[in-house]
């Protein structure tokens, strides 16, 4: 609400100014590009705090390559990935013409208008970048570039492919055949007389299990969730739970409250978490020599072995689609997610490519952390849900963490699962 | 009750006899007064007052620019606010997009706000002013001095300062505050969500179903009813022991400190300001951690066996002390914590009550032998209360929105077990705002949030009348005398 104060405010303000200045037209109206005079082109980006100098780079080589079609400048702004979507909704004709955001806003940014379809552009990056978008889309992997379409319009660039998580371990305790399977990581982390931390109540870790067995998630246009989790696919929901409830009541498993995985790892009770890119130094200094990664292991359902599977995300490159000088945004995006930037993302700052010539680069297989990334990668699925999603997994993965859910008690599995999905698929007001 | 009325009736009485006046200026004014219907400058111009009669044609000047650039554009589309929704084409061949001319709902609801604004206060003035030109017409006639511009600036600098002093904070106030606060009260009747957002989407007006629909059947959410009874309860609960333990906490400490055997009064006073030094979010996300489950105070108590006493006792089943994570652990220590934040505030404004106790009295009061005891309760409580009364109420208000908090000691750590609530997007320790903030933060549901804004201020404006009649009711000099 106090988003809205401000920006109410500064409505007013503006409307005063507007008092001083009307009647000043807009007369500068754009150039066409063949007239033979050089464009003057500015553009404003956005981008993650510790990518500036970075991106900074990046732009200066775009600008060079474009230099014969147009006088370009690109202004660069600190704005974190996580609340693009926020500053962008709040004001849209106010946001960057190219910024970077995860994945899973995808839906919210399309439906509130603010994404200029790639696929308008595909004239464009003909013309200028020598490729169409079929070849954009054929460079990344599958899941970014389905992550990044919508309707069968492609609305972003793929980026980045890390953003999921998968097992880090201390190979000095466990050995890389115990960390195939759950039962038998945390049977040696009982062992040693540590324990095996994840994450349960999110529902971006907790639906790794009930997607390891079939189950989906999906958004619809107007927010709702679609889930199924109570029904069946390859295996029941009940038997989903039981098999969460035989791992977290292990006494080498320990559940870590979200983003607490660094904090256990530093303290010495962990031997193994769940946890992804962003704890990998965490990890690196508390398992020492014995660092390793991978993926995660397989558990038990009904008796059977099943993949753990994990939730991976993307992160993409969007267009404003009230930018001005859209043409030139879209190149811009286009460059700084192309192979060679890529490449250098991940130099510079560690972080997994989506790009598929970058992935097979030896240099990622040669770094623990992408490798088990890109090992994940072959189990991962894109999660897509609404805003009612979050509150009622947490709390039934709260509940199978501190036990009140008894694995013997398949009715009352039922109805907590019947009571979660009636939460999650509610309608949004 | 009956004062509102009396209030209401006595402002229509003043609108009708300045209405009156407006009439006669009209029926007995000289030519000039009546050509200021038109242009508002010709009665100062009349009678030499040329500075203000050039200020006030530029007056007008500005409204009927602003009117006619602003105004009639987006007045007539208030209704609707607005019926033309945004397109677009990607023009490739000068890499530019084309908009068509389209209408922005949220511009349309806040231009037309400022517009009806302008407009009215303008008409104040404007008929302030006819009847201020008949007035210098009768002056002129009876012969009186009128002021001239340098005079009128020396009244407005001297006798009638104030006038030049609060203009500003009077500005400032309605563009910071009456402007925001009456498009929100607006947006409450539209249907401004994430589905219908400005420039892209066009919103218009519902009426009141917004209202309808959160006290309605189900509500906002399926188990809304379930959630909004638990949540204005907790509020409730936490607004009067937060406002209590704090209040009554600091009197004592602050008494305590004034004891006559007590040293260094102003050590110990210094020591609980820089308490209050520190930034309260600070100190409320250090004590956060230091309450995490893994928190320092869980390794202490672990290690000294408190974890495992509880165990024992049964008060708890884990391996740690939930203090943050668990209801009823975490309402407890909600309370602790605030009193904590809290007390030295209160510590501060009781030591100014206490050292202006009327000595007379507790002198008498000992020479007739009380007890120190009876004096704390007979003579010094009543004159405290009577004194920071007012402050108790605004207290009470504030922690009924007090965000801080429980916002910075909850979020990310607390996790609900109770489904019926998660389903709400609630947590047994949320208060209404912080509730109303997880409601409408993911959602961007402007009109919802609208709306139980409105209603929190409604709860927050009926305890206040009703602790305030409470506190005022009576005769307060008789009660600490």
């Amino acid at each position: 609400m106090k988003k809205k104060v401000v920006s109410i405010v500064l409505c007013a303000a503006m409307c005063v100014g507007m008092l001083a200045g009307c009647g000043k037209g807009n007369e500068e109206s754009g150039k066409s590009a063949d007239s033979g005079e050089k464009q003057k082109v500015s553009l404003t980006m956005w981008g993650q705090e510790n990518d500036q100098t970075m991106l900074q780079d990046m732009i200066d080589k775009f600008v060079k390559t474009y230099s014969d079609y147009a006088d370009i400048t690109v202004e660069l702004g600190v704005q974190s990935d996580s609340g693009a979507r926020d500053r962008i909704l709040t004001d849209q004709e106010a946001a960057a013409d190219v910024f970077s955001f995860p994945s899973d806003r995808l839906q919210d940014l399309v439906s509130a208008g603010a994404l200029q379809s790639v696929d308008d552009m595909d004239e464009v990056l003909q013309q200028y970048a020598g490729k169409t978008v079929a070849d954009v889309k054929e460079a990344n992997v599958e899941g970014s570039v389905e992550a990044a379409t919508y309707d069968d319009t492609l609305y972003a660039f793929p980026m980045t492919a890390d953003n999921g998580y998968f097992l880090y371990y201390n190979k000095n305790v466990i050995s890389e055949d115990q960390v195939k399977s759950w039962s038998s990581l945390l049977e040696a982390a009982q062992a040693a007389g540590q324990k095996v931390g994840m994450t349960l109540s999110s529902g971006w870790y907790n639906a790794s299990f009930f997607y390891s067995a079939g189950f989906t998630t999906s958004q619809n246009e107007d927010g709702t969730t679609n889930i199924d989790w109570n029904g069946t696919a390859d295996y029941s929901g009940v038997e989903v739970t039981q098999a969460m409830l035989d791992i977290a009541s292990n006494p080498g498993f320990m559940a870590l409250s979200e983003g607490d995985a660094a904090n256990q790892m530093a303290s010495g009770n962990l031997c193994a978490a769940v946890s992804g890119t962003w704890d990998s130094v965490a990890a690196q200094e508390a398992f020492g020599d014995g660092f390793a990664a991978t993926k995660l292991p397989t558990f038990k359902i009904a008796g059977n072995d099943v993949q753990h599977k994990a939730v991976i995300g993307y992160k993409l490159i969007g267009v404003n689609a009230h930018s001005e000088n859209a043409g030139w945004a879209a190149l811009l995006a286009d460059f700084i997610t192309n192979e060679d930037q890529q490449k250098t993302r991940f130099e510079v700052r560690n972080v997994g490519p989506s790009n598929k010539v970058v992935l097979a680069d030896p240099m990622i297989e040669e770094d623990i952390t992408a490798s088990a990334v890109v090992e994940q990668s072959e189990f991962a699925v894109p999660q897509n849900v609404g805003s009612n999603f979050w509150a009622p997994t947490q709390t039934f993965g709260e509940m199978v963490a501190k036990g009140e859910l008894k694995a013997d008690d398949t009715a009352g599995i039922q109805s907590a699962l019947d009571t979660m999905v009636a939460g999650v698929e509610a309608p949004v007001e | 009750m009956n004062k509102f009325l009396s209030g209401i009736t006595s402002l229509f009485s003043r609108i009708k006899r300045y209405l009156g006046k407006f009439g006669t200026a009209l029926a007995k004014g000289d030519l000039f007064v009546r050509l200021s219907l038109i242009w508002m400058g010709a009665g100062y111009c009349r009678r030499k007052q040329y500075v203000k009669s050039i200020i006030i044609t530029l007056l007008e000047a500005a409204v009927v620019l602003f009117s006619v650039t602003i105004g009639f554009q987006y007045i007539p589309k208030f209704g609707t606010l607005g019926t033309v929704r945004q397109e677009s084409i990607f023009n490739p061949m000068t890499m530019k997009k084309e908009f068509n001319d389209y209408d922005n709902s949220f511009m349309i609801l806040l231009y037309s706000l400022v517009s009806i604004l302008i407009w009215l206060i303008f008409l104040i003035i404007y008929v302030r002013n006819i009847v201020r030109q008949y007035e210098l017409q009768k002056m002129e006639e009876r012969g009186e001095h009128i002021n001239s511009f340098k005079e009128d600036r020396k009244l407005y600098l001297g006798e009638k300062f104030y006038v030049t002093l609060l203009s500003l904070p009077v500005l400032g106030i309605f563009l910071f505050i009456v402007i925001p606060l009456l498009a929100m009260v607006l947006i409450a009747f539209t249907n401004y969500d994430s589905r219908h957002m400005p420039p892209t989407e066009l919103f218009t007006w519902v009426g009141l179903e917004n209202f309808i629909s959160l006290f309605s059947s189900g509500g906002l959410t399926i188990t809304f009813g379930y959630a909004f009874v638990r949540v204005l309860a907790w509020t409730l609960i936490w607004a009067v022991f937060a406002t209590f333990t704090n209040y009554i906490g600091g009197i004592l400490l602050a008494s305590l400190i004034n004891h006559k055997r007590v040293v260094g009064k102003k050590f110990w006073r210094t020591m609980f300001v820089i308490a209050i030094a520190v930034p309260q979010f600070v100190s409320l996300l250090l004590l956060k951690y230091f309450f995490a489950d893994g928190g320092i105070v869980n390794t202490i108590c672990s290690d000294i066996g408190i974890t495992e006493f509880l165990r024992n006792i049964g008060l708890i089943n884990t391996s740690y002390i939930p203090f943050l994570t668990a209801p009823g652990w975490a309402h407890v220590m909600l309370i602790l914590i605030n009193i904590w934040v809290g007390v030295p505030y209160q510590m501060l404004i009781a030591t100014g009550v206490l050292m202006n106790l009327p000595t007379d009295q507790i002198e008498s009061a000992r020479i007739d032998g009380a007890t120190p005891r009876q004096i704390f309760r007979h003579i010094t409580m009543p004159y405290v209360l009577f004194i920071t009364g007012p402050a108790l109420v605004t207290d009470f208000v504030r922690n009924i929105n007090n965000f801080n908090v429980i916002y910075l000691l909850t979020s990310g750590v607390y996790v609900t077990a109770d489904q019926a609530l998660a389903n709400s997007q609630a947590k047994e320790v949320d208060l209404l705002i912080t509730w109303l903030f997880t409601l409408t933060r993911d959602y961007y549901n402007y009109k919802m949030a609208a709306v139980i804004g409105i209603v929190v201020f409604a709860i927050s404006a009926v305890c206040t009348v009703i602790v305030f009649r409470r506190l005022t009711q009576g005769d307060r000099e008789e009660a600490y005398q």
